[in-house]
């Protein structure tokens, strides 16, 4: 069997045709049968345009793609009536209660009659809202609605789970509830692709990730592998504010600066932890005094920071 | 998940009519049930044309010995069919919004990833449209007879009334619709409704357009408003004649096949590429 999603190509330009945006700019992807995809990328970095390609919402500008075997222009309701999509922001209409939005969207799936009720409570227990089944959505917490979201991309047991940001604006607990379905979801054999600004979800989730900047992957891998390649150790300091030239200038001689976030200096160790006391006697002997020190092992953060240029919001200093 | 479901086949499914009239119907009745569920949007398109019509009845009362005004008993008579158009302007302006509202907040979205007809979407909130349209001419018609009112048509009339009702509601929504899925945007649909209220006023609403005279009459003559409006008014002060039944079906129907045009065009655009 094929890969359940091959993309080659995939482009997608907003705006004017001489001075077009690239929104997505080629990007060839491919997820395998069984597995958990994480896209990561920042805001506006392309993740969520090649999501609403991949899912029929958008025409591509350029390049194919396929999902569950089907072209997703010339097949598009084949290729919708294989997948389950939750989009950003959970887009369920507060007027109405769980038990509604599941038998319309059982409707819109053309599920039978006489399975939307069974079909719907399955669905609802699973996902831990069966007493909230007959409130309206107005009602529920962020959670409550992801994890119905959730549900109802379900309803027509799809083969490809689309996760478009499923916890952003979620609390901890929350996120690891959805974590939890989706690892349950994928145990089952539904392949998934999710998008996240997180990197703590993709490397609890994802089997692979892509990472996506200006609409270009810029790195692919399993998450263990990416961390191999960035190798060095990161090495963040913190120095009075009018020294930071002059210890900028003594770090670089172990090794490439990285980005971190603002008053703090990180160095990648080319010799490895052991360089550390060197760093330390070094500084010491152009005076500067070392306030803070942190020693990082490779993290997902890092092959982030290193493939963009940018750290995400929220990633661990 | 075990459970096996029964999903119709790609070509069964665009071929089924059943399952796209499932669609519509459960798309009409979300329609609906918004509207139910929020009286404050309900009440306003109730409320004023009441307010119009006990306005124009206390004030002018006394106009139905006007030279060239309509022989009625009560001005209520001449009042009710601008007071059913009225509300149904209003309710049309809320169903393109509602619609603009879900394009805005994704919904329209989770109703395109689906298999589902995208006709369904359009026909769904137009066909919740043409319902409150009906009810709104009913609610008008049985609430002002207590008052001095009478329909001529008598009960089959109200029937007729009734259906022109709906249809009306199904051509202004058919407009709004498109407005709505033109711009996507909410604040425009109801940007539209000073304009609507605009064209109320220069149409035969509130005065026959036998009493009216130079550019104000040139432009209710051509007004559709005026026309939509007098389909109602005659099965109410004339009676009902077939004369009176065509033009209250055949206008709102001939409006209704240009708005919809429009709002399947609209539709095809949003739908399509983006």
């Amino acid at each position: 069997m094929t890969s359940p999603i091959i993309a080659t190509g995939l482009a997608r330009y907003f705006g004017s045709k001489d001075e077009p945006i690239k929104a997505v700019d080629g990007v060839d992807l491919e997820v395998k049968e069984g597995e958990i995809f994480g896209f990561l990328g920042p805001n506006g970095a392309g993740k969520s345009t090649t999501v609403r390609m991949l899912t029929t919402l958008l025409r591509p500008s350029a390049g194919q793609a396929f999902v569950a075997g089907y072209d997703i222009v010339k097949d598009a309701d084949k290729v919708r009536r294989s997948i389950g999509v939750a989009l950003q922001d959970a887009a369920i209409d507060p007027l109405m209660t769980g038990n509604e939005l599941l038998e319309l969207q059982a409707v819109l799936y053309g599920i039978a009659p006489n399975q939307m009720k069974k079909r719907a409570d399955e669905l609802l227990e699973r996902v831990g809202l069966t007493a909230a089944a007959d409130r309206r959505v107005g009602t529920y917490s962020g959670g409550m609605r992801r994890r119905l979201d959730l549900a109802l991309s379900l309803i027509h047991q799809p083969t490809v789970l689309f996760l478009d940001e499923p916890t952003t604006g979620l609390d901890p607990m929350s996120r690891l509830t959805l974590w939890e379905e989706v690892k349950r979801l994928n145990s089952e054999g539904t392949t998934v692709l999710l998008t996240t600004q997180y990197l703590e979800e993709a490397d609890q989730l994802a089997d692979r990730i892509a990472i996506i900047d200006h609409g270009k992957i810029v790195r692919e891998g399993t998450p263990r592998d990416l961390k191999a390649q960035v190798g060095a150790p990161t090495l963040l300091i913190t120095v009075a504010a009018q020294l930071t030239e002059t210890a900028t200038q003594v770090l670089k001689e172990f090794g490439d600066m990285r980005p971190t976030a603002e008053g703090t200096l990180g160095v990648g160790l080319n010799a490895g932890v052991e360089a550390v006391t060197d760093v330390v006697r070094r500084l010491d002997e152009a005076g500067i005094r070392v306030q803070h020190l942190e020693l990082n092992e490779p993290s997902l953060d890092d092959v982030f920071a290193e493939a963009t240029g940018y750290r995400l919001e929220g990633a661990k200093q | 998940m075990t459970a096996t479901l029964t999903l119709q086949s790609n070509a069964a499914m665009h071929h089924n009519w059943r399952i796209g009239f499932r669609q519509t119907a459960a798309m009409s009745k979300r329609s609906v049930l918004a509207l139910w569920r929020q009286p404050a949007l309900v009440v306003p398109s109730m409320i004023f044309p009441l307010f119009f019509a006990a306005l124009g009845t206390s004030s002018f009362g006394r106009a139905i010995n006007l030279p060239g005004f309509p022989k009625v008993d009560s001005f209520l008579d001449f009042s009710l069919a601008g007071t059913i158009v009225q509300g149904v302007l209003f309710g049309s302006v809320q169903s393109g919004s509602a619609l603009a509202t879900d394009i805005e907040n994704g919904f329209f979205y989770r109703l395109m990833a689906a298999p589902s007809s995208r006709l369904g979407i359009l026909v769904g909130r137009l066909a919740g449209a043409a319902a409150y349209g009906a009810f709104q001419t009913l609610f008008f018609s049985l609430l002002l007879l207590p008052f001095g009112m009478s329909i001529k048509g008598g009960p089959l009339g109200v029937l007729v009334m009734v259906l022109s009702g709906g249809l009306i509601a199904i051509a202004i929504s058919g407009f709004m619709a498109a407005a709505a899925l033109k711009t996507g945007s909410s604040e425009a649909v109801q940007g539209i409704f000073p304009l609507v209220f605009i064209m109320l006023f220069f149409s035969s609403a509130f005065f026959p357009r036998q009493t009216m005279s130079g550019a104000y009459k040139h432009i209710a003559d051509f007004n559709p408003i005026s026309h939509l409006i007098e389909g109602l008014r005659d099965i109410c002060i004339d009676g009902l004649s077939s004369g009176a039944i065509a033009r209250a079906i055949l206008v709102p129907v001939a409006i209704m096949i240009v708005s919809f045009t429009l709002a399947l065009r609209a539709l095809a655009q949003r739908t399509a590429a983006q």
